[in-house]
């Protein structure tokens, strides 16, 4: 497995990213927050795993990002428009 | 300890948090928003795994599926839970 280190230390520092997006998702006082916290949390992902395809060395794995940013678009959507008051 | 390891070490660490707000959580809207957090940080587990079908398919059915038709059931039904 030929990896480059320099992305894998972008791939921790994103990951901390995360775990301080988590502290607003468990301690958020309204749904709204804790909806902003998750959709931050999926963009950070996308960036974790393009980093990663380019630190694995493969293509393939750009594939992952792209489907996954297109899916998390749905479920931020959902809870948005339950917020609204919606989906009837 | 490598590089890996703490990647590995950080995102299991999250998704056993994301699994406990989940189940501790008295909004359901809340909970269901812990879940979405945690099914995506298992999809980045597969993907470190270096398994991309399986993240695709895992990508799909927890940021998609589950949080859609959850969201229909709260709806549906109540959305806090009753002491």
């Amino acid at each position: 497995m030929i990896v480059a280190l320099p992305f894998a230390v972008g791939g921790v520092a994103l990951l901390v990213s995360i775990l301080v997006c988590m502290v607003r998702l468990s301690i958020g006082p309204t749904a709204a927050d804790r909806a902003v916290a998750l959709d931050t949390i999926n963009t950070l992902v996308v960036a974790t795993m393009m980093l990663l395809g380019a630190a694995f060395d493969e293509v393939v794995l750009l594939d992952v990002a792209l489907v996954y940013a297109l899916l998390s678009y749905v479920g931020t959507l959902f809870i948005a428009r339950y917020l609204e008051g919606g989906l009837d | 300890m490598t590089i890996w390891a703490v990647l590995q070490v950080l995102i299991l660490v999250l998704i056993v948090v994301g699994s406990v707000l989940a189940v501790w959580l008295k909004d359901l809207l809340a909970s269901v928003i812990a879940l979405g957090g945690s099914s995506l940080l298992l999809s980045l587990e597969f993907y470190l795994l270096q398994a991309p079908d399986v993240a695709i398919a895992e990508a799909g059915v927890g940021a998609a599926l589950t949080t859609a038709i959850f969201v229909l059931a709260i709806r549906k039904t109540q959305r806090k839970e009753e002491e």
